[in-house]
Protein backbone atom coordinates (compact mmCIF):
# COMPACT_ATOMS: atom_id res chain seq x y z
CA UNK A 1 0.00 0.00 0.00
CA UNK A 2 1.53 3.16 -0.44
CA UNK A 3 1.16 5.84 1.34
CA UNK A 4 3.12 8.86 -0.36
CA UNK A 5 0.09 11.37 -0.80
CA UNK A 6 -1.06 11.06 3.13
CA UNK A 7 -0.47 14.15 5.19
CA UNK A 8 -0.49 13.39 8.74
CA UNK A 9 -0.87 15.79 12.34
CA UNK A 10 0.88 14.39 15.36
CA UNK A 11 -0.62 16.32 18.27
CA UNK A 12 1.08 15.17 22.02
CA UNK A 13 2.48 17.61 24.67
CA UNK A 14 5.08 14.75 25.06
CA UNK A 15 8.34 14.83 22.83
CA UNK A 16 9.28 11.30 23.33
CA UNK A 17 5.45 10.23 21.82
CA UNK A 18 5.67 12.43 18.75
CA UNK A 19 9.11 11.68 17.70
CA UNK A 20 7.83 7.75 18.16
CA UNK A 21 4.87 8.17 16.05
CA UNK A 22 6.90 10.55 13.54
CA UNK A 23 9.91 7.96 13.14
CA UNK A 24 7.35 5.39 11.96
CA UNK A 25 5.21 6.76 9.94
CA UNK A 26 7.82 9.14 8.17
CA UNK A 27 9.19 5.31 7.54
CA UNK A 28 5.87 4.13 5.37
CA UNK A 29 6.55 7.00 2.86
CA UNK A 30 3.84 9.53 3.53
CA UNK A 31 4.13 12.84 1.86
CA UNK A 32 4.14 15.00 5.23
CA UNK A 33 4.16 14.75 8.84
CA UNK A 34 3.56 17.66 11.39
CA UNK A 35 4.21 18.26 14.86
CA UNK A 36 2.02 20.25 17.07
CA UNK A 37 2.77 20.12 21.13
CA UNK A 38 -0.78 20.16 22.34
CA UNK A 39 -4.73 21.08 21.61
CA UNK A 40 -4.31 25.09 21.43
CA UNK A 41 -1.46 24.63 18.49
CA UNK A 42 -3.65 21.88 16.70
CA UNK A 43 -6.25 24.14 16.68
CA UNK A 44 -4.35 27.20 15.58
CA UNK A 45 -2.35 25.24 12.69
CA UNK A 46 -5.00 22.67 11.74
CA UNK A 47 -6.36 24.81 8.46
CA UNK A 48 -2.40 25.59 7.39
CA UNK A 49 -1.72 21.79 7.79
CA UNK A 50 -5.20 20.53 6.90
CA UNK A 51 -3.85 16.99 7.22
CA UNK A 52 -5.64 14.03 5.24
CA UNK A 53 -5.24 12.63 9.90
CA UNK A 54 -4.63 13.48 13.36
CA UNK A 55 -3.41 11.15 15.99
CA UNK A 56 -4.18 13.41 18.76
CA UNK A 57 -3.51 12.90 22.87
CA UNK A 58 -6.27 14.33 25.21
CA UNK A 59 -4.35 15.06 28.23
CA UNK A 60 -2.29 17.78 27.37
CA UNK A 61 -1.59 21.41 28.74
CA UNK A 62 -3.20 24.66 27.40
CA UNK A 63 -5.94 22.44 25.63
CA UNK A 64 -7.38 19.11 25.87
CA UNK A 65 -7.81 16.97 23.05
CA UNK A 66 -11.24 16.96 23.42
CA UNK A 67 -11.47 20.29 23.58
CA UNK A 68 -9.08 20.77 20.41
CA UNK A 69 -11.27 18.19 18.52
CA UNK A 70 -14.58 20.19 18.92
CA UNK A 71 -13.03 23.01 17.67
CA UNK A 72 -11.71 21.32 14.68
CA UNK A 73 -14.55 19.94 13.79
CA UNK A 74 -16.78 23.50 13.49
CA UNK A 75 -13.69 24.36 10.95
CA UNK A 76 -13.59 21.62 9.21
CA UNK A 77 -16.52 18.90 9.81
CA UNK A 78 -14.89 16.20 7.47
CA UNK A 79 -11.86 16.15 9.60
CA UNK A 80 -10.44 12.65 10.61
CA UNK A 81 -8.88 12.91 14.14
CA UNK A 82 -7.75 9.65 15.84
CA UNK A 83 -7.77 10.43 19.71
CA UNK A 84 -4.89 8.43 21.17
CA UNK A 85 -5.04 8.38 25.05
CA UNK A 86 -3.33 6.76 28.00
CA UNK A 87 -6.92 6.79 29.33
CA UNK A 88 -9.55 4.43 27.82
CA UNK A 89 -12.50 4.82 30.47
CA UNK A 90 -16.30 4.52 29.04
CA UNK A 91 -16.58 8.09 29.39
CA UNK A 92 -13.54 9.45 27.87
CA UNK A 93 -14.39 7.21 25.10
CA UNK A 94 -18.07 8.42 24.79
CA UNK A 95 -16.74 11.89 24.91
CA UNK A 96 -14.14 11.95 22.25
CA UNK A 97 -16.71 10.57 19.77
CA UNK A 98 -19.70 12.73 20.68
CA UNK A 99 -16.87 15.68 20.00
CA UNK A 100 -16.69 14.47 16.69
CA UNK A 101 -13.35 11.70 16.65
CA UNK A 102 -12.81 9.35 14.37
CA UNK A 103 -11.44 6.63 16.05
CA UNK A 104 -10.24 6.33 19.33
CA UNK A 105 -7.19 4.28 21.02
CA UNK A 106 -6.15 3.62 24.15
CA UNK A 107 -1.96 3.98 24.85
CA UNK A 108 0.36 2.32 24.30
CA UNK A 109 -0.82 2.03 20.57
CA UNK A 110 1.20 -0.67 18.47
CA UNK A 111 2.65 -0.01 14.36
CA UNK A 112 0.09 -2.22 13.44
CA UNK A 113 -3.06 0.05 14.94
CA UNK A 114 -1.80 2.97 13.07
CA UNK A 115 -0.69 1.19 9.88
CA UNK A 116 -4.18 -0.06 10.14
CA UNK A 117 -5.97 3.64 10.46
CA UNK A 118 -3.54 5.04 7.79
CA UNK A 119 -4.31 2.16 5.31
CA UNK A 120 -8.54 2.90 6.02
CA UNK A 121 -7.39 7.02 5.18
CA UNK A 122 -5.53 6.54 2.39
CA UNK A 123 -7.92 4.44 0.23
CA UNK A 124 -9.72 7.62 0.37
CA UNK A 125 -7.01 10.21 -0.85
CA UNK A 126 -6.38 10.56 -3.93
CA UNK B 1 5.11 -11.47 40.09
CA UNK B 2 6.03 -13.74 42.91
CA UNK B 3 9.59 -13.92 41.51
CA UNK B 4 10.48 -10.64 42.49
CA UNK B 5 8.90 -10.51 46.23
CA UNK B 6 10.51 -13.92 46.64
CA UNK B 7 13.67 -12.34 45.56
CA UNK B 8 12.56 -9.28 48.31
CA UNK B 9 12.25 -11.93 50.48
CA UNK B 10 15.45 -13.71 49.92
CA UNK B 11 17.53 -10.67 50.22
CA UNK B 12 15.79 -9.50 53.39
CA UNK B 13 16.65 -12.96 55.06
CA UNK B 14 20.19 -12.40 54.56
CA UNK B 15 20.53 -15.05 51.63
CA UNK B 16 21.77 -13.58 49.25
CA UNK B 17 23.24 -9.85 48.49
CA UNK B 18 22.17 -7.09 46.22
CA UNK B 19 24.54 -8.49 43.68
CA UNK B 20 23.81 -12.01 43.44
CA UNK B 21 20.20 -11.08 43.43
CA UNK B 22 20.68 -8.95 40.07
CA UNK B 23 23.15 -10.87 38.75
CA UNK B 24 20.69 -13.79 38.95
CA UNK B 25 17.69 -11.88 37.29
CA UNK B 26 19.79 -11.18 34.67
CA UNK B 27 20.75 -14.46 34.03
CA UNK B 28 17.45 -16.45 34.97
CA UNK B 29 16.47 -15.58 31.13
CA UNK B 30 19.16 -18.38 30.07
CA UNK B 31 18.08 -20.81 32.85
CA UNK B 32 16.90 -24.27 32.30
CA UNK B 33 14.63 -25.78 35.00
CA UNK B 34 16.42 -29.18 36.46
CA UNK B 35 14.23 -31.84 38.03
CA UNK B 36 15.72 -31.39 41.19
CA UNK B 37 14.34 -28.25 42.18
CA UNK B 38 11.19 -28.85 40.65
CA UNK B 39 10.46 -32.01 42.90
CA UNK B 40 11.32 -29.86 45.95
CA UNK B 41 8.93 -27.09 44.71
CA UNK B 42 6.37 -29.53 44.39
CA UNK B 43 7.41 -31.94 47.81
CA UNK B 44 8.20 -34.82 46.28
CA UNK B 45 11.46 -34.73 46.95
CA UNK B 46 13.30 -33.54 50.09
CA UNK B 47 16.69 -31.36 49.12
CA UNK B 48 18.48 -34.44 51.18
CA UNK B 49 17.32 -36.75 48.32
CA UNK B 50 17.98 -34.40 45.52
CA UNK B 51 21.68 -34.41 47.17
CA UNK B 52 21.61 -38.34 46.85
CA UNK B 53 20.97 -38.20 43.41
CA UNK B 54 23.48 -35.80 42.68
CA UNK B 55 25.90 -38.14 44.60
CA UNK B 56 24.85 -41.14 43.13
CA UNK B 57 24.86 -39.51 39.20
CA UNK B 58 29.07 -39.58 40.08
CA UNK B 59 29.35 -43.20 40.19
CA UNK B 60 25.50 -44.32 37.85
CA UNK B 61 25.69 -43.42 34.26
CA UNK B 62 21.56 -42.58 34.41
CA UNK B 63 19.65 -39.50 33.87
CA UNK B 64 18.55 -37.72 37.01
CA UNK B 65 14.85 -38.74 36.96
CA UNK B 66 14.83 -41.71 36.00
CA UNK B 67 17.76 -42.15 38.83
CA UNK B 68 15.72 -40.78 41.46
CA UNK B 69 13.01 -43.01 40.56
CA UNK B 70 15.27 -46.20 40.81
CA UNK B 71 15.98 -45.27 44.27
CA UNK B 72 13.12 -44.85 45.64
CA UNK B 73 12.34 -41.67 45.91
CA UNK B 74 9.93 -40.33 43.40
CA UNK B 75 7.37 -42.20 41.15
CA UNK B 76 7.90 -41.90 37.63
CA UNK B 77 4.63 -40.56 36.64
CA UNK B 78 5.47 -37.44 39.37
CA UNK B 79 8.63 -37.18 36.84
CA UNK B 80 6.51 -36.97 33.73
CA UNK B 81 3.79 -34.47 35.59
CA UNK B 82 6.71 -32.12 37.05
CA UNK B 83 8.62 -32.06 33.50
CA UNK B 84 5.41 -31.28 31.44
CA UNK B 85 5.18 -28.35 33.78
CA UNK B 86 6.04 -24.60 32.38
CA UNK B 87 8.16 -23.48 35.02
CA UNK B 88 6.93 -20.41 36.83
CA UNK B 89 9.49 -17.19 36.97
CA UNK B 90 10.19 -17.60 40.70
CA UNK B 91 11.69 -20.65 40.39
CA UNK B 92 13.65 -20.13 37.36
CA UNK B 93 14.89 -17.51 40.03
CA UNK B 94 15.80 -20.36 42.16
CA UNK B 95 17.35 -22.91 40.29
CA UNK B 96 19.60 -19.59 38.81
CA UNK B 97 20.43 -18.79 42.40
CA UNK B 98 21.05 -22.91 42.89
CA UNK B 99 23.02 -23.17 39.16
CA UNK B 100 25.29 -19.62 40.40
CA UNK B 101 26.53 -21.45 43.60
CA UNK B 102 24.43 -18.65 45.52
CA UNK B 103 22.01 -20.82 47.31
CA UNK B 104 22.13 -25.12 47.73
CA UNK B 105 18.91 -26.78 47.34
CA UNK B 106 18.85 -27.29 51.07
CA UNK B 107 18.56 -23.43 51.29
CA UNK B 108 16.36 -23.07 48.37
CA UNK B 109 13.82 -25.67 50.06
CA UNK B 110 13.83 -24.06 53.43
CA UNK B 111 13.30 -20.38 51.47
CA UNK B 112 10.59 -21.46 49.43
CA UNK B 113 8.41 -23.32 52.30
CA UNK B 114 8.72 -20.23 54.96
CA UNK B 115 7.88 -18.00 52.14
CA UNK B 116 4.62 -19.97 51.26
CA UNK B 117 3.94 -20.59 54.52
CA UNK B 118 4.60 -17.12 55.88
CA UNK B 119 2.44 -15.50 53.19
CA UNK B 120 -0.12 -18.30 53.08
CA UNK B 121 0.22 -19.40 49.36
CA UNK B 122 -0.59 -22.59 47.80
CA UNK B 123 1.52 -23.57 44.70
CA UNK B 124 -1.54 -22.85 42.41
CA UNK B 125 -1.50 -19.33 43.96
CA UNK B 126 2.23 -18.85 42.65
CA UNK B 127 1.62 -20.77 39.50
CA UNK B 128 -1.32 -18.80 38.37
CA UNK B 129 -0.06 -14.98 39.74
CA UNK B 130 -3.77 -15.08 41.89
CA UNK B 131 -4.41 -11.58 42.06
CA UNK B 132 -5.78 -11.45 45.83
CA UNK B 133 -3.09 -13.46 46.78
CA UNK B 134 -0.56 -10.52 45.33
CA UNK B 135 -2.33 -8.26 46.59
CA UNK B 136 -2.12 -9.76 50.19
CA UNK B 137 1.81 -9.79 49.38
CA UNK B 138 1.86 -6.32 48.05
CA UNK B 139 -0.45 -5.46 51.11
CA UNK B 140 1.65 -7.10 53.68
CA UNK B 141 5.05 -6.05 52.33
CA UNK B 142 4.86 -2.29 52.58
CA UNK B 143 2.28 -2.28 55.98
CA UNK B 144 -0.52 -0.50 54.42
CA UNK B 145 -2.53 -1.15 56.70
CA UNK B 146 -1.72 2.10 58.41
CA UNK B 147 -2.39 3.92 55.07
CA UNK B 148 -6.34 5.28 54.79
CA UNK B 149 -6.33 3.97 51.29
CA UNK B 150 -5.12 0.97 51.77
CA UNK B 151 -7.33 -0.85 49.12
CA UNK B 152 -5.96 1.93 45.96
CA UNK B 153 -2.38 2.07 47.31
CA UNK B 154 -2.17 -1.82 46.69
CA UNK B 155 -4.52 -1.84 43.51
CA UNK B 156 -1.87 0.95 42.54
CA UNK B 157 1.22 -1.43 42.97
CA UNK B 158 -0.34 -4.65 41.65
CA UNK B 159 -0.86 -2.85 38.28
CA UNK B 160 2.43 -0.91 38.61
CA UNK B 161 4.22 -4.32 39.20
CA UNK B 162 2.99 -5.90 36.08
CA UNK B 163 3.20 -2.42 33.69
CA UNK B 164 7.11 -2.53 35.21
CA UNK B 165 7.49 -6.07 33.64
CA UNK B 166 5.53 -5.68 30.88
CA UNK B 167 7.27 -1.97 29.73
CA UNK B 168 10.75 -2.30 31.23
CA UNK B 169 11.44 -5.86 32.55
CA UNK B 170 11.39 -8.33 35.18
CA UNK B 171 15.07 -7.88 36.52
CA UNK B 172 13.38 -6.09 39.60
CA UNK B 173 13.69 -6.59 42.92
CA UNK B 174 10.82 -4.16 45.26
CA UNK B 175 12.61 -2.77 48.18
CA UNK B 176 11.35 -1.81 51.69
CA UNK B 177 9.20 1.82 51.43
CA UNK B 178 9.14 4.90 53.80
CA UNK B 179 6.73 7.27 54.17
CA UNK B 180 8.19 10.79 53.53
CA UNK B 181 6.96 14.59 53.49
CA UNK B 182 9.55 16.59 51.92
CA UNK B 183 11.44 14.39 49.50
CA UNK B 184 14.82 15.63 47.85
CA UNK B 185 14.74 14.33 44.01
CA UNK B 186 17.47 14.32 41.31
CA UNK B 187 15.58 13.51 38.61
CA UNK B 188 11.66 13.69 38.81
CA UNK B 189 8.58 13.58 36.69
CA UNK B 190 5.22 14.19 38.15
CA UNK B 191 1.61 13.36 37.19
CA UNK B 192 -1.36 13.85 39.59
CA UNK B 193 -4.37 12.57 39.56
CA UNK B 194 -8.25 14.35 40.52
CA UNK B 195 -11.47 13.18 40.96
CA UNK B 196 -13.16 10.90 43.08
CA UNK B 197 -9.61 10.27 44.45
CA UNK B 198 -6.77 12.60 44.27
CA UNK B 199 -3.13 11.47 43.66
CA UNK B 200 -0.21 12.59 43.29
CA UNK B 201 2.99 9.90 41.58
CA UNK B 202 6.16 9.97 40.86
CA UNK B 203 9.42 8.61 38.85
CA UNK B 204 12.74 9.42 40.45
CA UNK B 205 16.32 8.66 40.22
CA UNK B 206 19.79 9.72 40.05
CA UNK B 207 21.09 10.56 36.80
CA UNK B 208 22.65 6.90 35.69
CA UNK B 209 19.38 4.79 36.62
CA UNK B 210 17.21 7.49 35.61
CA UNK B 211 18.38 7.20 32.16
CA UNK B 212 18.56 3.65 32.22
CA UNK B 213 15.09 3.54 32.77
CA UNK B 214 14.19 5.94 30.07
CA UNK B 215 16.42 3.60 27.89
CA UNK B 216 14.50 0.44 28.72
CA UNK B 217 11.17 2.04 28.25
CA UNK B 218 12.15 3.66 24.71
CA UNK B 219 14.01 0.54 23.49
CA UNK B 220 16.60 2.81 22.40
CA UNK B 221 20.44 4.11 24.46
CA UNK B 222 19.15 7.79 25.65
CA UNK B 223 22.56 9.31 27.29
CA UNK B 224 21.49 12.39 28.23
CA UNK B 225 18.64 14.05 30.22
CA UNK B 226 17.08 16.11 28.35
CA UNK B 227 13.01 16.48 27.41
CA UNK B 228 13.30 13.39 25.66
CA UNK B 229 14.77 11.74 28.44
CA UNK B 230 12.05 12.81 31.00
CA UNK B 231 9.19 12.76 28.17
CA UNK B 232 10.23 8.63 27.83
CA UNK B 233 10.25 8.61 31.58
CA UNK B 234 7.25 10.51 31.63
CA UNK B 235 5.22 8.24 29.19
CA UNK B 236 5.95 5.37 31.76
CA UNK B 237 4.05 7.42 34.16
CA UNK B 238 1.42 8.25 32.25
CA UNK B 239 0.26 4.89 30.64
CA UNK B 240 0.39 2.99 33.91
CA UNK B 241 -1.48 5.96 35.84
CA UNK B 242 -3.93 5.83 32.62
CA UNK B 243 -4.75 2.22 32.75
CA UNK B 244 -5.11 2.84 36.53
CA UNK B 245 -7.10 5.14 36.03
CA UNK B 246 -9.15 2.69 33.65
CA UNK B 247 -9.22 0.00 35.69
CA UNK B 248 -10.77 1.67 38.76
CA UNK B 249 -13.59 3.31 36.25
CA UNK B 250 -14.07 -0.08 35.46
CA UNK B 251 -14.16 -2.23 38.50
CA UNK B 252 -15.51 0.46 41.03
CA UNK B 253 -17.10 3.01 38.33
CA UNK B 254 -14.48 5.50 40.00
CA UNK B 255 -13.84 8.07 37.30
CA UNK B 256 -10.70 10.10 37.46
CA UNK B 257 -8.63 12.44 35.36
CA UNK B 258 -5.15 12.57 34.55
CA UNK B 259 -3.54 16.02 34.43
CA UNK B 260 -0.05 16.20 32.46
CA UNK B 261 3.14 15.16 33.65
CA UNK B 262 5.72 17.42 34.30
CA UNK B 263 9.28 16.73 35.80
CA UNK B 264 11.85 18.89 37.74
CA UNK B 265 15.71 18.25 38.32
CA UNK B 266 17.22 18.80 42.07
CA UNK B 267 14.26 20.37 43.91
CA UNK B 268 12.85 18.84 46.98
CA UNK B 269 9.46 18.19 46.92
CA UNK B 270 6.61 19.16 49.55
CA UNK B 271 3.40 16.48 50.04
CA UNK B 272 1.25 17.97 51.83
CA UNK B 273 -0.27 14.64 53.11
CA UNK B 274 2.30 11.80 53.38
CA UNK B 275 3.50 10.17 50.40
CA UNK B 276 5.19 6.79 50.09
CA UNK B 277 8.41 6.15 48.58
CA UNK B 278 8.93 2.96 47.02
CA UNK B 279 12.21 1.89 45.84
CA UNK B 280 12.62 -0.98 43.12
CA UNK B 281 15.99 -2.20 43.04
CA UNK B 282 16.48 -3.33 38.87
CA UNK B 283 19.73 -5.03 37.49
CA UNK B 284 21.10 -1.06 37.00
CA UNK B 285 19.88 0.39 40.47
CA UNK B 286 17.58 1.91 42.18
CA UNK B 287 14.28 3.83 40.93
CA UNK B 288 11.97 5.48 43.14
CA UNK B 289 8.21 5.60 42.93
CA UNK B 290 6.42 8.41 44.71
CA UNK B 291 2.73 8.14 45.60
CA UNK B 292 0.55 10.21 47.74
CA UNK B 293 -3.31 9.13 47.81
Amino acid sequence: MSFSNLTVMICDDSIFVRKKLKDYISSLGVKAVYEVCDGQEAVDKYMDYKPDVAFMDIVMPRKTGIEAVTEIIQMDPTAKIVMASSVGTQNHLKEALSAGAYEFLQKPISNEQIYKILEIVAKDVK
Amino acid sequence: MFAQFFGSYLLNSGLVTNKELAQALEDKKNTRMKLGVLAINAKLMTAEQVEAVHQAQATMDMRFGDLAVHLGFIKAEDVDTLLSQQPTDYLLLGQTLVNNGVLTNQQFETAINDYKQYHSLSDDDISNDQNAKLSQIISEFYHFETAENAKTYTAYLNLLFKNLIRFIGDDFTPLEASIVRDYDANYFVYQSISGNLNCETGIEGEEYQYLKFASRFAGEDIREIDDFAHAAVGEFLNLHNGLFTVNLSNDFGVELNLNPQDFKENETVAYANSAFCIPISFSFGIINFIISI
